[in-house]
């Protein structure tokens, strides 16, 4: 009697060469949907299938390209970020797990994951790794450390002043190792690196609070570049308002929101005031009194970002502000009431759940 | 395939039932370090290994200091650092193989892994766009069952995928074997493909690392003795193994990407079919 | 740690340019050798091996040791290989750098894995005494190509070599001085060379081999092929770079195949010399045959 041995199985199908004649429905799929794309799409995408021979094919529903893979060589596209044009052809080729994108002729691919990569005007939440003579080195979670100059900041005393040598000698006076801030990116240097700056009001040392780092933007759950990315949200349970600043480079800070000097003195006084006593907080490394209330809030908070990131979630205002509801409801039926701010494991999930189940 | 399974003669078979040009099952996983920028496990075979891709980061006193000196490979091409550096840790845990055997960190067998896998990787990726940084690849190898090499720069490849950092293609590897032995001139003798850890001990054997679906060789590496005649039939069939890996690969990816879409944390693509001239 | 001066933009561009209109700095075909030298020492097995300005001395050398205890009927042979400071200042006493680990990684799989020397004539006494055949590999001087020469000197000073005469008898094992006997030579098996490729050009489609330091420098990948005259492949090894085509390398061992049985001839016609010259004292006659195995 023949024996007949099967190949090992494994947990998913093994793709073999010759099983794939089946895959090419998907091609005929892209053929006819690219009618409207002219002659020379059409002629482009059986080039896929021509190239690679037996890959899975251009998957038009999910539209994941993976390195190596040709996505056209029509010479009319440009190509952008995430992909290169191999020697000798015009063929636009793929460098990135990722998905496609395109702003008018320029097509890029953004990748499934990555590092933070900085653009101007983003929100960051960064931290001191370095100081220098002139300037701080902030560790954004990019590829290279940002720099922070002297002459970006803020200096005491009003936003007019001139930098001088007392402040370059007193530069730990206003951020050491360690210390937390929030920025904006000013520029971005050849290489890749980036330069931010703090002159704003909004920017600065970050106190009484939290930090909190999620994979960057662009997949994993994350945070994604959004209108508002700092807002003060009324806390729940008797405590007082809560801050969250959700960095670009997905870092996360939240705090107890304080009156700012210029908040408060906004009423009574005039601009060039509020200047100078802006000055006196600023670089504090002092944290002012937080009442355990909102100190609870802010626990509950991060783990609503946390348990957003774990169920890979998008990290913005509205599903934080959605999370953070459903997360105090949640422990309102919980048999520890009010005071359960655990969030991971299980309940997480069902935080995730009710949040994409409206 | 010349071969029809229910004729199949059982002589021909080998010691763990594959016929000369079956792989052996390959699971792999990314992004199974939460924390990590990029991360994969693979497993071809009983061979397990584990990778976790740091970077690219800035290569500063307070991340290279323990693991830049380990001794892995400086890729770095042209100058003081003009691309990224490749650096590449391999630990291979102490309870990998049957013998318990410890490694030093000084063992020349890893040092020289080390080297290939970081030499392999840095000709695919993108390093000249990350000026001054450096790119940390750690391996752990958690049980050992032959083609281990292969494994490594398979897992690497695939954790640098999961980092998102740009490459010109997959470097898939694999092994493959003769059935003849060095010096015995037989002319009948098999390539063999994907060699477990009896057959690498028993028979001549290559590992091969190729660039996509190209048949340019990114790594070859014999340790035998081998007639020279028999090179080009264990090339063939390494180079077409490579293929295999290469998509075994890819689906893993694809996989993660369907899925991560399905869940709605990135953003769906515009298709292919949507970029109409406008 | 001091680095090794890198060539410049300019330098770099300039030779591979030269390269791709098939011209070398030095005026080789690009699979041609520098003209290689070998001189043995006064002693046996110290072999002087140049090729261009590279320099690499190998000796070997015997003692009688116990043997390991997995291996009671195997004797010891290890390779040693030292960079020194002298070489370049970018190498380090004691401080292994990765091309260090890399050669001699190479010799050994190269010599010792595949048998060129047949480790079991060297034990005396199964389990408590046996040869210990040790090489020291010194490079006195870089320019490129360190493992071709490195590998051609221990190959030569092995089969040059010579280690005292022993007998047993009754149990007890006497080692000859050589004024007492003459030393015999060690049991050769095969003598297997490295061939070293390097490439250049986008896709790896330049191939060339012994390049100077200069081409090593801005190469983009290398391949060691070891082979012996029989066509027989000891050792492969492309440990990254450019990927380059396969059929490309299938020509590169042919090509390696016909060098190696090059190297062979020279060696074997050196030896002959060596041995010749040795007999003038016409001591003994017939080790002039040795060495023709």
């Amino acid at each position: 009697m023949p024996i007949t041995i099967l190949p090992p199985k494994s947990s998913r199908p093994i793709p073999s060469r010759r099983a794939d004649p089946e895959d090419v429905p998907s091609d005929s799929d892209s053929d006819t949907s690219s009618q409207a794309g002219g002659a020379d799409l059409d002629g482009d995408i059986p080039m896929i299938t021509t190239a690679n021979k037996s890959s899975p094919k251009y998957d038009s529903n999910t539209g994941i390209v993976t390195p190596g893979e040709l996505i056209t060589s029509d010479p009319q596209w440009m190509r952008g970020h995430g992909t290169y044009i191999p020697l000798g052809t015009k063929d636009i080729t793929s460098s990135v797990a990722g998905t496609i994108t395109r702003t008018n002729k320029l097509i890029s691919v953004r990748p499934l994951r990555a590092r933070y990569t900085p653009e101007v005007g983003d929100l960051v939440v960064g931290r001191i790794v370095e100081v220098q003579a002139k300037r701080w080195r902030v560790d954004v979670g990019s590829t290279q450390l940002a720099s922070l100059p002297l002459s970006a900041i803020n200096l005491p005393g009003g936003i007019l002043r001139k930098r001088t040598e007392t402040d370059e000698l007193q530069i730990r006076t206003f951020f050491a190792e360690g210390d937390l801030l929030v920025a904006e990116v000013q520029q971005l240097f050849q290489d890749g690196g980036a330069s931010l700056h703090t002159r704003s009001l909004k920017y600065g040392k970050l106190r009484n609070g939290v930090f909190v780092a999620v994979t960057g933007m662009g997949g994993g759950g994350g945070v994604v570049r959004s209108r508002r990315q700092v807002w003060t949200m009324d806390a729940a349970n008797g405590a007082g308002q809560i801050d969250v600043v959700l960095g670009v480079n997905g870092y996360v800070w939240i705090s107890k929101h304080v009156e700012t000097p210029a908040e408060v003195e906004n009423k009574t006084m005039g601009i060039t005031n509020m200047e100078e006593n802006v000055s006196a907080t600023m670089y504090s490394s002092q944290n002012d009194p937080i009442d355990s209330d909102t100190m609870r809030e802010i626990v509950r908070l991060r783990g609503v970002v946390t348990a957003l990131v774990e169920n890979s979630l998008r990290v913005d205002e509205d599903m934080v502000v959605r999370g953070y509801q459903e997360a105090v409801e949640m422990a309102l039926l919980s048999s520890k009431g009010p005071e359960d701010v655990y969030l991971g494991g299980e309940r997480g999930q069902q935080l995730a759940a009710a949040l994409t189940g409206v | 395939m010349p071969l029809d399974t229910s004729t199949y003669s059982l002589g021909l078979l080998r010691v763990d039932g594959r016929r000369w040009n079956e792989l052996r099952r390959i699971h792999a996983q990314i992004r199974t370090q939460a924390a990590a920028d990029g991360s994969s496990y693979l497993e071809m075979g009983h061979t397990k290994v584990m990778c976790v891709v740091t970077g690219p980061t800035e290569p500063g006193p307070r991340r290279g200091g323990n693991v830049g000196s380990a001794g892995g490979a400086g890729a770095a091409s042209g100058g003081q650092h003009k691309d990224a550096e490749v650096l590449v840790n391999i630990v291979i845990a102490g309870f990998s193989s049957v013998d318990r055997k410890r490694r030093g960190k000084g063992d020349k067998r890893t040092l020289e892994m080390q080297s290939t896998v970081a030499n392999a990787l840095a000709a695919s990726l993108h390093i000249h766009l990350f000026p001054h940084s450096q790119i940390t690849i750690s391996l752990h190898v958690l049980s050992q069952d032959g083609s281990l090499l292969a494994a490594l720069i398979n897992a690497a490849t695939l954790a640098c995928v999961d980092a998102g950092i740009p490459m010109t293609d997959y470097v898939a590897a694999c092994t493959a074997g003769s059935t003849s032995t060095y010096a015995a001139n037989d002319e009948s003798a098999d390539p063999l493909l994907d060699l477990n850890h009896q057959e690498e001990q028993e028979l001549p054997g290559l590992t091969v690392a190729t660039l996509g679906e190209t048949d340019r060789v990114a790594v070859l590496v014999c340790e035998s003795r081998v007639q020279v005649s028999r090179l080009e039939g264990m090339l063939a069939v390494g180079v077409d193994g490579c293929k295999q890996v290469r998509e075994i690969l890819d689906r893993v990816v694809r996989e993660k990407g369907r899925k991560m879409i399905q869940e709605g944390t990135v953003e769906r693509g515009t298709g292919l079919n949507d970029m109409d001239v406008d | 740690m001091p680095r090794e001066a890198e060539p410049s933009l300019n330098e770099r561009e300039f030779v591979l340019k030269a390269l791709q209109e098939n011209t070398r700095l030095d005026g080789r075909e690009l699979d041609q050798y520098r003209p290689l030298e070998l001189t043995f020492g006064d002693q046996y097995g110290v072999a002087d091996v140049t090729l261009g300005k590279t320099r690499v001395l190998a000796k070997a050398s015997a003692e009688v040791t116990v043997p390991y205890t997995d291996r009671p009927l195997d004797g010891i042979f290890n390779i040693a290989t030292e960079l020194s400071p002298m070489t370049s200042p970018a190498f380090e006493v004691n401080r292994p750098t990765e091309t260090e680990v890399l050669i001699s990684r190479l010799l050994e799989k190269t010599v010792r894995r595949s048998g060129a020397l047949d480790t079991e004539s060297l034990c005396l006494v199964a389990g408590q005494k046996c040869w210990s055949i040790r090489v020291d590999v010194h490079v006195l001087s870089h320019d490129g190509n360190l493992i071709d020469a490195a590998c051609f000197a221990v190959v030569a000073a092995l089969r040059h070599f010579r280690k005292p005469d022993t007998s047993m008898e009754g149990g007890v094992l006497t080692v000859y001085t050589p004024a007492e006997r003459e030393p015999v030579p060690l049991s050769w098996l095969h003598s297997p060379f490295c061939i070293t490729w390097s490439f250049f050009g986008e896709e790896g489609e330049i191939a060339l081999l012994d390049a100077t330091w200069l081409e090593e420098q801005v190469r983009v990948g290398s391949c060691t092929i070891s082979l012996n005259k029989h066509g027989e492949i000891c050792q492969i090894a492309k440990l990254g770079g450019t990927p380059v085509e396969a059929v490309a390398l299938l020509q590169c061992t042919n090509v390696a195949l016909s060098r190696a049985k090059d190297f062979s001839a020279f060696l074997d016609r050196k030896l002959a010399e060596d041995a010749k010259r040795r007999d003038k004292g016409g001591l003994l006659a017939e080790l002039s045959a040795e060495n023709d195995r």
